[in-house]
């Protein structure tokens, strides 16, 4: 046994790895974040029995296991082919908003909001929650613990298990709520939309009070013309749980609305020799490379695409909230549908992504006053004969697809993952390409250039999968630049050995 | 004094899983002798989850996988505290993956009042593989288990 003084602890292979490439003339080609690619996950599955898949995909990332137990669950319903009854889906769509309050409360107060509350330039040392906490005080502080901790309450009550869930079933769900619960899950509910609209007037104060970070976020070096996907409800409003793939075009209008299942006839993917990512896009567009625009196939899936990709917020208050962000971001509606047209500024995701926290608070006091979910029918009995079947929801941070296929007795024989950050890999190289074509110019690195590039990927909230458990639980970043032959020219790192 | 085990780590990635192998181990060998004071647990999160699910105990022993730059083979098992965490990452900084450091996590806590444990132990063995997906640890992780069980029962035995 050794006792360490530590040499760097990282497990850096992968992980916030950004390879930059130059040109002849040394300025920037090509950009990408590299993201550690976990391998045999189909091996590993192949030869189970399907109904385990929301028990082990679940395992698969750290960060959103619930969101990974509920693509799992629905792919089971189709698998089994058996609708869940209106209280499953409710009850299951309850569970998922109390994810979703845990884990936007996380993003916006320990990761992309230090960088509006204590400022881009703020040294990193100081950008993080124990920043925000020395800048809003300890109260604040408080409430974000709080709402944690009583959505932490919630997932485990319905989930069955606090941390990695077990309580999805082909056509059901484990655990009906009594009243009791109900009545919780109520006052938790309420209290969750609280928080939510004090959350979005910090923003208002802190962020759009600043008419330094207004610039910024109106910015053209974080500014991206794609197209964005989102799921729809019947009223193509935001749904986080249930519906149809919408994409809507850089100009707002509808490019394709398509069931889940049919996600293969309209999403590809591209390999690129330099990089082992492979990057989907949209067949009906095609692919034209990392640029931007109507012509090009480049989508993302994230909370502003979400917004971007819908009529509106089904509830009323984060309804008033989108129709805020679209005239303050400067969008016109189309004339036709009546629609806002698409806001293409990244950072406006942190602002998006705090919307949906309302929604998601809202859409829980709905569900949690409902009627039907205290129904205590939610186990189906199962009598019919597995194929094929495939699940999606919408994760935090972006689409997520599971595709089964098993043999007669339910033995997994294939499996196809569509992880939500996999959608936005050609989106984040293009914004970490254009944050450093701004910082580099014929070869020389302009100071800043870690921050800048650093701002422009985490807004995506790229996941690293279980990155996050790792020792020492931080994310060490390297940017690589390379010449045109492929030869390192700078190296710039921090909280790399 | 009231004591979590938390064997951190995803238990179908090869060796990344070996501390929630060791938090198993150890559950079967108390065999249901387990004193009230314990709760073992496992889960594969960090950062500020992994400070939350520490709350309310006065002492907390971690079991994770490692992956250093030095020379030490696979298996090799450390222990570590808290100090020498901050020493990893002497400046706190907000890009970890998802949140935040466990060390800022529990500073951020601290601060907040609330109720953490005041001792935190962490024993975290070398790790070979953890890009494939497999339940069974490489030999050399796999055999440095029992050691562990060992080294952790001690710690609980002797506070």
């Amino acid at each position: 046994m050794k006792r360490i003084t530590i040499d760097p602890i990282t497990r850096l292979e992968g992980h916030g790895k950004i390879e930059i490439f130059l040109d002849d003339d040394g300025n920037v080609a090509n950009a990408y974040l590299q993201i550690p690619e976990l391998r045999g996950f189909e091996q590993f599955s192949v030869g189970r029995p399907a109904e385990e898949m929301p028990r082990i995909t679940n395992r698969i990332c750290g960060v959103c296991p619930e969101a990974h137990h509920m693509a799992g669950t629905k792919a089971l319903d189709a698998l089994f082919q058996v609708q869940p009854n209106d209280t499953v889906r409710k009850i299951r769509e309850l569970f998922y908003m109390a994810f979703y309050c845990t884990d936007h409360t996380v993003h916006f107060y320990a990761l992309g909001g230090p960088d509006f509350v204590l400022g881009p330039d703020a040294p990193p040392a100081e950008r993080n929650i124990l920043g925000v906490i020395h800048k809003v005080g300890v109260d604040i502080g408080m409430q974000v613990i709080n709402c944690r901790k009583r959505n932490h309450h919630v997932i485990q009550m319905l989930g069955g298990r606090g941390i990695h869930p077990v309580a999805g079933l082909p056509g059901g769900w484990s655990v009906a709520v009594n009243a009791e619960m109900r009545q919780e899950i109520e006052k938790i509910a309420r209290e969750n939309i609280e928080f939510a609209e004090f959350s979005l007037k910090l923003f208002d104060d802190v962020v759009l009070g600043n008419p330094d970070y207004v610039d910024l976020i109106l910015s053209d070096i974080f500014t991206e013309s794609t197209y964005y996907m989102g799921t729809v409800d019947a009223n193509n409003q935001i749904n986080f749980y249930d519906g149809k793939i919408r994409v809507v075009a850089p100009d707002g209008e509808e490019l394709v609305q398509y069931e889940p299942k049919d996600y293969a006839k309209h999403i590809a993917e591209r390999v690129e020799p330099w990089s082992y990512l492979k990057f989907p896009y949209l067949k009906d567009v095609g692919w034209k490379g990392f640029v931007d625009g109507k012509d090009s196939g480049v989508y993302q899936a994230t909370p502003l695409s979400r917004l971007n990709a819908s009529d509106g917020m089904p509830t009323p208050k984060a309804q008033e909230h989108y129709e805020k962000f679209y005239e303050t971001l400067g969008s016109e509606k189309l004339p036709a549908s009546r629609r806002y047209k698409p806001v293409h500024h990244r950072l406006a995701t942190h602002w998006a992504r705090l919307i949906e926290l309302l929604y998601a608070a809202e859409r829980m006091l709905e569900l949690a006053t409902d009627s039907e979910i205290t129904n205590p029918d939610v186990r189906p009995v199962i009598n019919t004969t597995p194929n094929e079947g495939i699940g999606s929801v919408e994760a935090p941070r972006g689409t997520l697809t599971h595709h089964y296929k098993t043999d007669e007795n339910g033995i997994l024989t294939k499996v196809n993952l569509i992880v939500g950050t996999t959608n936005n890999y050609a989106p984040i190289a293009m914004s970490i390409r254009k944050a450093a074509k701004g910082l580099i110019k014929n070869g020389k690195v302009t100071e800043g250039l870690l921050n800048t590039v650093e701002m422009a990927f985490r807004n995506y909230d790229p996941c690293m999968s279980c990155a996050t458990h790792s020792l020492p639980g931080q994310m060490p970043l390297e940017v690589t630049i390379r010449n045109a032959k492929g030869e390192v020219i700078e190296r710039l790192q921090q909280y790399v050995g | 004094m009231n004591t979590i085990l938390v064997g951190l780590g995803n238990p179908i990635l090869t060796d990344d899983g070996v501390g929630v192998k060791v938090a198993y181990e150890i559950e079967a060998r108390l065999n249901g002798n387990r004193p009230k004071n314990l709760t073992i647990t496992e889960a594969s999160v960090g950062g500020l989850r992994l400070m939350e699910l520490l709350e309310g105990y006065d002492r907390a022993i971690i079991v994770d996988a490692i992956q250093t730059r030095g020379e030490n083979p696979p298996g090799t098992i450390y222990t570590l505290t808290l100090d020498d965490l901050r020493r990893v990452s002497p400046t706190q900084h907000s890009a970890s993956a998802h949140d935040t450091s466990l060390v800022t996590a529990l500073d951020a806590g601290q601060q907040l009042g609330m109720h953490l444990p005041q001792e935190i132990r962490l024993f975290a063995v070398e790790v070979e593989n953890i890009i494939d997906f497999s339940e069974q640890p490489t030999p050399r992780v796999a055999a440095a288990i029992p050691q562990v069980v060992e080294m952790v029962l001690s710690a609980l035995a002797h506070p």
